[in-house]
């Protein structure tokens, strides 16, 4: 195997899995595969996912987003998607594709923002 | 001159469509060769007619206000003497053609109503039928005849000129059309990241597109985390119309930032509920005013008036 499209980073407790290149939809479920064990192994409590470099994102991508925003809260993570293009953003929602319940943000730069945010006030609240 | 041409590109007539006007007026080789036939006798009465015309003319407030400065009246005299010369002088060709949509042009853009135009065609008519009856006392059958040629060729007329009025019209209505699209979709930077996209007029599917299209480039060129959409200036919502501003909204989201819709009339919430348009979705707040607030109180601005001794103090600190 080359090297991978979309390499998870460690940033303390946040897993960075950044896109580097059109991901088809076996590499999808390979990352969803890897982010959903690295989180249970390295105990993170926050994911983001920097899809900046796509230019498409169909339907199965964003069912497969959902789904890891789904997985990564059941064991505990907040993941946030970042970077999607304005143009990508208008196709999506004209296909209906509205990533319904999934933190979004604008970069990786806001993202990172979103998680303290909302991982901070969690953790006083503990 | 220049002008008369710029107009003249505004309505162009195919060789094919002069046919079809002719064929359908009936107005054939034989009708050119009577008016060509007349056409002594016409330059003869030319000069009367015209007078009596213009006559007319000045015997009725709406139509001599356009001849007030007795230079352009000479002109005009000048043209239409041409113009009621021409008729009779054959070769209705192109260049007939064209010169008589560039006339209905000219028209059309001092403001000469269609009535009037209508009206000078009718005594020019009535006033040649008269001059045929007294020439052709002997033969009123060829009177009739010529009259018959002259009026399709002046419906003909008519018809290039009203066509020049309503392709002016149009032209006029399609420039507006499209300034008040390019107007009508700024998105003002109201603090650092947030948005006011106020919408003003109605929102067909373009100009939604447009619009979603303009707010995520300006989302990402100013990092906006809140956008407050502005409908007060949208008249009428319906379920298309609801269904751009979902999508407009959740295309924002799907950047990071989040939208809040203000200014929903009390009558279009009504219709909007009848229709059954939900908008769940989205939030939405009464005015600009508390959408703004609501925004501040997204990202953490408060905003106070400051006291009277704040203000003094600020005075004597400059």
């Amino acid at each position: 195997m080359s090297r991978p499209r979309a390499p998870i980073l460690r940033l303390g407790d946040t897993l960075i899995a950044s896109v580097q290149e059109a991901l088809i939809d076996a590499d999808l479920l390979g990352l969803r595969d890897e982010l959903v064990v690295d989180v249970k192994r390295y105990r993170a409590t926050g994911v983001i996912i920097d899809v900046t470099v796509l230019d498409v994102l169909d339907s199965f991508a964003a069912r497969t987003l959902r789904n890891i925003v789904q997985m990564t809260q059941l064991i505990g993570a907040k993941t946030v998607i970042v970077g999607i293009q304005p143009d990508v953003a208008f196709a999506m929602v004209q296909l209906g594709l509205t990533l319904k319940g999934t933190d979004t943000a604008l970069d990786l730069e806001d993202g990172l923002a979103r998680l303290e945010v909302t991982l901070g006030r969690e953790g006083r609240a503990r | 001159m220049a002008d008369q041409e710029s107009m003249l590109s505004v309505a162009p007539i195919s060789r094919e469509e002069v046919v079809r006007r002719k064929a359908f007026l009936e107005f054939a080789d034989a009708d050119v060769a009577i008016l060509e036939g007349v056409n002594e006798f016409a330059a003869r009465y030319t000069d009367s007619v015209i007078e009596d015309f213009y006559r007319h003319l000045m015997a009725h407030d709406e139509t001599r206000a356009f001849f007030t400065d007795p230079d352009l009246l000479l002109h005009v005299q000048k043209m239409q003497k041409a113009y009621f010369r021409r008729l009779t002088e054959g070769n209705y060709d192109e260049q007939y053609v064209a010169n008589r949509v560039s006339v209905g042009a000219i028209h059309e853009r001092i403001g000469l109503p269609v009535k009037s135009y209508f009206g000078m065609y009718c005594y020019y008519l009535r006033a040649v039928l008269e001059r045929l009856r007294e020439e052709y006392k002997e033969s009123p059958e060829h009177a009739f005849t010529v009259f018959k040629s002259l009026m399709k060729l002046t419906f003909f007329d008519m018809g290039l000129a009203i066509d020049t009025y309503i392709e002016s019209r149009e032209h006029t209505i399609q420039m507006q059309q499209e300034a008040i699209r390019e107007l009508s979709t700024p998105v003002l930077l109201l603090r650092p990241s947030l948005l006011l996209l106020p919408i003003i007029g109605l929102i067909d599917t373009q100009r939604a597109r447009q619009l979603t299209e303009q707010l995520l480039r300006s989302v990402r060129s100013n990092r906006a985390k809140v956008v407050v959409i502005d409908v007060t200036g949208v008249p009428s919502v319906d379920t298309k119309v609801a269904n751009h501003l979902v999508q407009a909204v959740e295309a924002a989201r799907l950047m990071g930032a989040v939208s809040i819709v203000t200014g929903i009339a009390p009558d279009i919430a009504q219709t909007m509920v009848k229709l059954g348009i939900d908008l769940m979705r989205i939030t939405t707040v009464g005015d600009l005013q508390s959408g703004i607030e609501e925004a501040e109180r997204l990202l953490g601005y408060t905003v106070s008036k400051i006291t009277c001794t704040e203000k003094a103090r600020g005075k004597e600190q400059s």
